[in-house]
């Protein structure tokens, strides 16, 4: 049996401008997916582009290219990744005049 | 035929009661430990009431290889893996609530199986908060402990013991046992009418907070100064040993051992609230850690042992 864990990183926050999810340690795992559970998308042209960033020490990050479809609307996303190392977190923008997105960010984690 | 038992061999660096409960070393996974949240009863999943400590942004758990930026891969004490606790980078000066995210919980939800007696709670842990930035950063811990919240046919208690290491940028190094000073519901809820948490409950975050590191939720253990290894630098951790013996038929402390140091608390109670509802039986094991200033705080157990007799 491979070991699991789904765990709720990031809990209906309100972020404003920038989305980073806290470092999470998946070392043990081999495959990965973020979901990002959008509930609100406030501001003019609102746009969050997101993407998945490693690292080597979870203090100083690094795009690793996967990346999330861009969200203007409440909803649920995804993006995958495999050959991560250690350290995982979610790191967007969100363009458009006071942009607002509320969000959860969930990371399962598959050994 | 003959039946010869074999004991897992990382028990050796435990002294279990008779039963064992359960037994959890993290390099198997989270073994049933979880981040604690609040009650999502409300409308559209949110809380249902109104509290003066936002309880839904605790740091998350994970499972850690104690992997640090200079030093690479620490493991835990026996294999890889350890159950990480993590704090959020902000918090609140000592004497106000704890701010949203500046402390984590790990909880394990069981029930009582056996007759009232004696219970175990043992740990081998470290700690050490994130290496952001140079020097070192013993005094960014706040504090850490464990308990069991128990709720039997008369009472729901939490039972167990906090280490003060730090007070606003100033060392405290101090243990403490979960005991509450008789003060009110809303005293101790910060004012707040109608709180879910009654006095005695949820002392980690509740119970009015002083500049000396004492709180109306907790007692010093006489003579309970102890200089921990914290290490002399912030990617050397050491793994300690805890121990806390408690008699829920006695509904009381037994002891508490830190490393080579036991505290003798008999005779010494916990608080005592009237049951809630939808728990009897209750018996969960649980451990946090806060931190004093705006840093994670990372906090290691390489296992943990539930016992019984």
């Amino acid at each position: 049996m491979r070991h699991f864990q789904a765990s709720a990183v990031e809990r209906r926050v309100l972020f404003k401008n920038q989305v980073s999810s806290h470092p999470m340690e998946a070392g043990w795992a081999a495959e990965a997916i973020f979901f990002l559970i959008v509930e609100e998308v406030d501001g003019v042209n609102a746009v969050l582009n997101a993407a998945v960033e490693i690292s080597a020490d979870g203090i100083n990050w690094i795009p690793e290219g996967s990346v999330f479809p861009s969200i203007d609307k409440p909803g649920h996303y995804f993006c995958k990744v495999t050959n991560f190392g250690n350290w995982l977190r979610v790191s967007g923008h969100i363009h458009g005049e006071e942009g607002e997105v509320k969000a959860s960010v969930h990371l399962h984690l598959k050994s | 035929m003959e039946h010869i038992i074999a004991l897992d061999a990382g028990l050796n660096k435990y002294q279990p009661l008779k039963k064992i409960i359960c037994y959890d070393d993290f390099d198997k996974g989270l073994k049933g430990w979880m981040d604690l949240h609040p009650n999502y009863v409300g409308k559209d999943f949110n809380t249902l009431r109104y509290s003066h400590v936002d309880k839904t942004q605790w740091g998350p758990l994970m499972l850690s290889s104690a992997s640090f930026r200079l030093a690479g891969t620490h493991g835990s004490m026996d294999g890889t893996f350890s159950l990480k606790l993590s704090t959020r980078p902000v918090a609140n000066k000592y004497t106000e609530a704890p701010a949203p995210g500046s402390l984590s919980h790990g909880i394990k939800r069981l029930t009582t199986h056996l007759p009232k007696g004696l219970r175990q709670y043992e740990m081998w842990y470290a700690y050490t908060p994130e290496q952001d930035r140079q020097g070192l950063s013993e005094q960014a811990m706040r504090a850490f402990g464990v308990f069991f919240d128990i709720q039997d046919d008369e009472y729901r208690y939490f039972i167990g013991a906090r280490y003060v290491n730090a007070v606003d940028g100033e060392m405290v190094r101090r243990w403490q046992i979960f005991q509450a000073k008789d003060v009110t519901d809303v005293e101790w809820a910060y004012g707040v009418e109608n709180d879910w948490c009654k006095m005695g409950i949820d002392a980690m975050w509740y119970g009015k907070r002083y500049p000396d590191g004492s709180t109306d939720g907790f007692e010093w253990i006489p003579d309970g100064y102890q200089d921990l290894c914290y290490n002399e630098s912030d990617d050397k951790i050491n793994w300690s040993y805890l121990r806390l013996l408690i008699d829920t038929e006695k509904r009381e402390y037994v002891e508490l051992q830190s490393g080579s140091k036991t505290f003798d608390l008999r005779g010494t109670k916990p608080t005592l609230t009237a049951p809630y509802a939808r728990i009897k039986g209750l018996f969960n094991p649980s451990m946090w850690v806060e931190n004093d200033t705006d840093r994670r705080v990372f906090f290691f157990a390489d296992s943990v042992l539930i016992s019984g007799e």
